[in-house]
């Protein structure tokens, strides 16, 4: 079980990257990125006796990742989760990227403002998956891939630009 | 805006922050709807028997007559007996794990019939308590107040009686519904949302 869970740390650890990302899109505030990221990880581990090797580690760990964004329920704010939240992750807000990154804190921002399957169709692009790849990370034709996903970049586009930003 | 140029930003940026520890695998709360439902369903399962035991004490503290308490203990089995079956139906949902590594349609779609599926045996429990609570008033009725039914029923019609019944039943039945919508509705609401916007074109 040691070992089982020390390969597993060594995996996600290669890619919390994905998982950051996620987090940060999926949500708003720094608490509930976190609250998501402790998610993912939690279901990350769950699921893991399903990754059988036949795919890369990546594609697995898009699937579980996207679909618990995809289906997460915020925690209910009166309810105070006895775990401690762990103080290592380390989510950064927009406004320290501003200068930096500003073009992704401007990112960050805009996806609020789109719909859970549009901030999957969006995360997928940019993580440079092909259309073939988003229809069938998602379920649904290549067709419906693409023309979902060109709505979805006009959408964030004009978000973008009635927010006052332009690249 | 160039989205090629945002790609690449996108794929540099490298999120600082150390690793994640084997602290995060030990939490025991997970917040899917099915997640959300479970616990849920969990904290119904302990009222419930709460409510079993007493109504097992309830002929002893009201003081029933002896036909009445065959009546009451008939109906107490039966209610256990459901109580039973149905608590086993939602035990295997409990236990059923789900598979997040499937595309997500697929997955969306089994949390959504899933859901479905016990919000309705839910509600089917929920319906049959109703009714042999109802069946047992009847046979109080009808057993210790015989003479002020008959007196009732003597100035009642038969149509005026029949719509009482149906007006009963559509009480519970709108009670049973409102109750399951307002105590679980949200959770399918929302899936059933995403499901909507995967399959819109």
């Amino acid at each position: 079980m040691k070992e089982t869970e020390n390969i597993f740390l060594t995996l996600i650890n290669q890619h919390r990257a994905i998982i950051h990302k996620i987090s940060k899109m999926y949500m708003n505030g720094v608490e509930e990125q976190r609250d998501l990221f402790q998610e993912i990880v939690l279901q990350l581990w769950k699921a893991y006796p399903t990754f059988k090797g036949n795919s890369k580690f990546t594609t697995w760990m898009y699937r579980v990742c996207l679909n618990t964004a995809l289906i997460y329920f915020k925690k209910d704010s009166r309810k105070v989760d006895k775990t401690p939240l762990d103080e290592n992750i380390d989510m950064i807000d927009v406004n320290e990227n501003e200068g930096k990154e500003e073009k992704l804190a401007y990112l960050y921002t805009a996806v609020q403002e789109l719909n859970v399957v549009e901030k999957a169709l969006i995360f997928l692009f940019l993580e440079n998956q092909s259309h073939r790849e988003i229809a069938e990370n998602l379920g649904i034709s290549e067709v419906n891939a693409r023309v979902k996903l060109n709505r979805t970049k006009e959408k964030l586009q004009s978000i973008i630009k009635k927010n006052g930003y332009e690249f | 805006m160039n989205f090629d140029d945002l790609k690449n930003e996108w794929n540099a940026e490298n999120p600082k922050g150390n690793n994640i520890s084997t602290d995060m695998l030990k939490i025991k709360q997970a917040h899917t709807p099915i997640d959300k439902i479970r616990a849920k369903m969990k904290h119904e399962f302990f009222y419930q028997l709460f409510f079993l035991a007493f109504m097992a004490f309830i002929p002893y503290i009201v003081g029933f007559s002896a036909a009445l308490n065959q009546v009451y203990l008939m109906t107490y089995a039966i209610t256990c007996g459901f109580t039973a079956y149905y608590f086993f139906k939602f035990y295997v949902f409990y236990k059923n794990s789900y598979d997040l590594s499937m595309d997500s349609r697929k997955n969306i779609l089994w949390f959504y019939y899933e859901m479905k599926l016990n919000i309705e045996l839910y509600k089917a429990l929920t319906y049959i308590v109703a009714f042999i609570a109802v069946g047992f008033l009847s046979a109080y009725l009808f057993i210790e107040r015989a003479s002020v039914f008959v007196r009732i029923f003597s100035k009642l019609s038969s149509v005026y009686i029949l719509l009482n019944c149906f007006i009963t039943i559509l009480i519970i039945g709108a009670i049973t519904e409102l109750w399951a919508w307002f105590y679980y509705g949200k959770y399918l609401k929302q899936v059933k949302k995403i499901v909507d916007e995967l399959d819109y074109e």
